[in-house]
């Protein structure tokens, strides 16, 4: 116990005079939190520009336009002559997609002769392609539907009837727990954490790596009399501390401030955070261990903290990439710490219903337990090359 | 009177050039991130990414009337590309269950009035319950099941009026008809949206973290800390900012090689730009991120500091660069930030060409930019080396002196004992 406070003691003078340890412990995760609430304040992007292609030019196709305008995620930023122009436009980014109605539409539709209508959407920038499309397809339904009800409600037919007959079965969409739609919801909830992470892994392996290259590591194991889990025990709780309030902050910051769904409560979702802490502090400690080398175990982390985003299935579903992806992606602990926030705030599940992702939790809070022995004796033998 | 030498500035620039190649290709820690991360990482991210999009979404169905009308429809969503019919539940209680073990992300539920409500000719309606935790369950599940009610909907249409020819039902299922064109990314993947614009700022990450971890190992080889040694080659401002950059933008136009034309032809991705326009925007954005990584580099005192503070910024930048999240929704505040870095152009400039084909004209603005960049770091890049250079001449004319008035003391003492 003495030998424990002993390191707690040094370690605490050795991170409060090094801005870095500040900066990753504090200041970072405050920012990042920061960022991305304030960079996806809307929530769902509205108004998103589109152009507008009337070959046309009656009182139709101006509805159409008018109508299109009126929705809530796009709006008619320009009108353009041709195809060309309008290609041109979204070539340079002015617009996402843009609504083509040819001369002779309203013609052709009044002589039931079947005209068609198109809308090119550009997927290049992907939300904002999907985004636009969604609104456009609607209003090409509408326009479709507006031309047969003038005729229906010219035959006598009531709105009621009209309605039953152009679109016979309506399809309600029920998204469940996030019924807005929210992408600020969707992305912060596993990016804040994913970036905490990397600061994680960084600070455990550059704690470590400090002494081996600084050739403290004697000095500090002989405080710890030799034993390399009361060594680590001192060396990563001062930082466990710091790294479990920014957790807490940032729970608090979206599920107190922002108010973004938290069906287990905060309180459940900080002892995943916690969890997922110390777990990304395990990874670290294997990390160093597999690497001993201050600048290769940075690298391992960065690399490591970097791909956690996209292996980890919150943008691109993990069941959609190849096999071994699959398998590979169970090493990160973003990913088990997504699908637990998932299984308890998103969907308000308790936590045993996703017991196997917290178990994968636990096994990186100890896998120090394994790796230990390994580190003691790089820690002992490997001499800094610089 | 002395001739000024004008072979002494190519010589200096010379010796200096080879010297930073020789730090470069020594130094593990700027190898990996100047060659082995270039080369290795786009294949990685590449491949998480490659198949584009998500299909076959498991999901349940309620079906409480059971009739032939809601079995096919049943059966039209199970045969869409997107969706995959895992179960037929007898109730919702059921179906959530298997939503909660994460055998289904979503439920389709059809009310027992379902094929009442048609035959009296009333909207009837379909429920959706969409787990949420990706939004592409969300979009397969919604989109496949909107056309099959569409479909489904258009034949119904046909039915109730009898006596038709043909040509005539056509008409009544549409009036107008309409297409959806899907240009420059025709799958809707996510490699082909997210990997260009990855590329872009892979690039510049390891450039900065690679110029600055050679600062960082310079600091702690060179004697007294300072950036630059002591050397009579080391003099000429231009020289030294030139020599140095010129190694790293040599090591990138292999790596704008290598990422921006190979890795999109292994993976078959959009390439549809011309390649002399991708170069003509590739060549000053890597002048502008040399010049913004060597002004950065100046920063760092200890080789881990590069790490810390470039490795987080990739997920933020990769955000301001207006691709992941649609550009005009990008709060003004972070606008002006994102100009900051040459990624913000780089990216735009490469996506518009690369994957949609833009001619020069179109990417004007972001041309302007990333040259005005590659100026203004360039300035910064000269400011920051002067500084440093006469705040190392100046700790060194101190040490001298200190040395000095030691060696003064010394001489003196002896003479006062005698």
């Amino acid at each position: 116990m003495r030998s424990l406070s002993k390191i707690i003691l040094r370690e605490l003078r050795l991170l409060g005079s090094d801005p870095l340890a500040w900066f990753c412990m504090v200041v970072a995760p405050l920012l990042t939190a920061l960022f991305f609430t304030t960079f996806m304040w809307q929530g769902l992007p509205t108004d998103m520009p589109v152009g507008l292609v009337d070959g046309d030019n009656t009182s139709t196709s101006r509805q159409i336009a008018r109508n299109l305008d009126a929705m809530q995620q796009t709006r008619i930023a320009a009108t353009y002559a041709d195809v060309s122009e309008a290609r041109r436009a979204m070539q340079r980014g002015d617009i996402y997609a843009f609504f083509y109605i040819p001369h002779g539409t309203t013609r052709l539709a009044n002589q039931q002769k079947q005209p068609t209508i198109s809308y090119y959407t550009n997927y290049s920038y992907l939300v904002a392609g999907s985004l636009v499309m969604r609104d456009m397809r609607m209003m090409s339904e509408l326009a479709s539907g507006a031309a047969a009800r003038k005729v229906l409600y010219a035959k006598g037919a009531t709105e009621q009837q009209a309605m039953a007959f152009l679109q016979p079965i309506v399809i309600e969409t029920h998204p469940v727990s996030n019924p807005t739609l929210n992408y600020n919801v969707y992305l912060s909830n596993t990016l804040i954490p994913g970036i905490l992470g990397i600061f994680i892994f960084m600070m455990t392996v550059y704690s470590i790596g400090m002494e081996i290259k600084n050739g403290t590591a004697g000095e500090w194991l002989g405080h710890a009399r030799g034993s390399i889990l009361t060594a680590l025990a001192g060396k990563l709780l001062p930082q466990t501390v710091p790294f479990l309030l920014a957790v807490a902050l940032m729970d608090v910051w979206l599920y107190g401030v922002m108010q973004f769904p938290c069906q287990c409560g905060a309180w459940a979702m900080f002892g995943i955070g916690a969890l997922y802490v110390l777990a990304c502090q395990g990874m670290g400690v294997f990390m160093i261990a597999m690497l001993p080398t201050l600048r290769l175990g940075l690298s391992f982390a960065s690399l490591w903290g970097v791909l956690s985003f996209s292996i980890c299935g919150m943008s691109y579903p993990v069941m959609a990439m190849d096999a071994p992806l699959q398998g590979i992606a169970l090493l990160f602990p973003l990913r088990h710490y997504f699908l637990l926030y998932v299984n308890c705030a998103l969907d308000g599940y308790p936590l045993p219903n996703a017991w196997p992702y917290a178990a994968f939790l636990l096994f990186f809070v100890f896998l120090p337990l394994f790796c230990g022995w390994w580190l003691k004796r790089q820690l002992l033998t490997v001499k800094y090359i610089p | 009177m002395q001739r000024y030498d004008f072979q002494q500035p190519f010589r200096d620039w010379w010796h200096i050039f080879r010297d930073e190649l020789r730090t470069v290709f020594r130094d593990q820690g700027v190898l990996i991130f100047f060659i082995l991360v270039p080369l290795g990482y786009p294949l990685l991210y590449t491949y998480i990414y490659n198949n584009e999009t998500v299909r076959e979404v498991p999901a349940a169905v309620v079906d409480e009337g059971c009739t032939a009308v809601s079995r096919d429809f049943v059966r039209r969503v199970d045969a869409t590309a997107d969706v995959r019919v895992v179960a037929h539940c007898a109730s919702m209680e059921e179906a959530k269950q298997l939503v909660r073990r994460r055998e289904a992300y979503g439920i389709i539920r059809l009310p027992r009035t379902f094929s009442q409500e048609l035959a009296r000719m009333r909207q009837t309606s379909v429920q959706l319950f969409v787990d949420m935790s990706g939004m592409l369950y969300y979009k397969a599940l919604l989109l496949s099941c909107t056309n099959v009610s569409l479909d489904i909907g258009a034949e119904l249409k046909v039915k109730r009026s009898p006596g038709t020819t043909d040509e005539q039902d056509m008409v009544t299922q549409q009036p107008i008809r309409y297409q959806q064109v899907d240009i420059f990314n025709p799958a809707a993947g996510f490699a082909s949206f997210l990997i260009p614009a990855f590329l872009i700022l892979l690039l510049q990450q390891t450039l900065v973290l690679g110029v600055g971890l050679s600062a960082g190992t310079a600091r702690e080889r060179n004697s007294y800390a300072e950036l630059l040694p002591i050397n009579r080659h080391y003099h000429g401002l231009a020289r030294i900012v030139l020599g140095k950059s010129a190694v790293y933008f040599l090591v990138y136009l292999w790596n704008a090689f290598y990422c921006l034309f190979l890795v999109p032809r292994f993976f078959t991705l959009p390439q549809i730009g011309a390649p002399w326009d991708v170069w003509l925007v590739a060549l000053p954005f890597l002048l502008a991120t040399v010049f913004f990584a060597m002004t950065c580099s100046v920063l760092i005192r200890q080789r881990e500091t590069a790490f810390m503070i470039i490795v987080f910024s990739s997920v933020p930048l990769l955000f301001l660069s207006g691709v992941s999240w649609p550009g005009w929704a990008v709060p003004e505040f972070w606008k002006v930030v994102s100009w900051a870095f040459p990624s913000t152009f780089g990216v735009n400039a490469y996506v518009k060409i690369n994957s949609m084909g833009a001619h020069l004209a179109e990417v004007r603005h972001e041309l302007f930019c990333l040259w005005a960049q590659a100026a203004f770091y360039f300035g910064t890049a000269l400011l920051v080396y002067r500084n440093n250079i006469a705040a190392s001449r100046r700790r060194m004319e101190q040490k001298r002196e200190g040395i000095r008035q030691r060696l003064g003391q010394r001489r003196e003492s002896p003479s006062t004992a005698q």
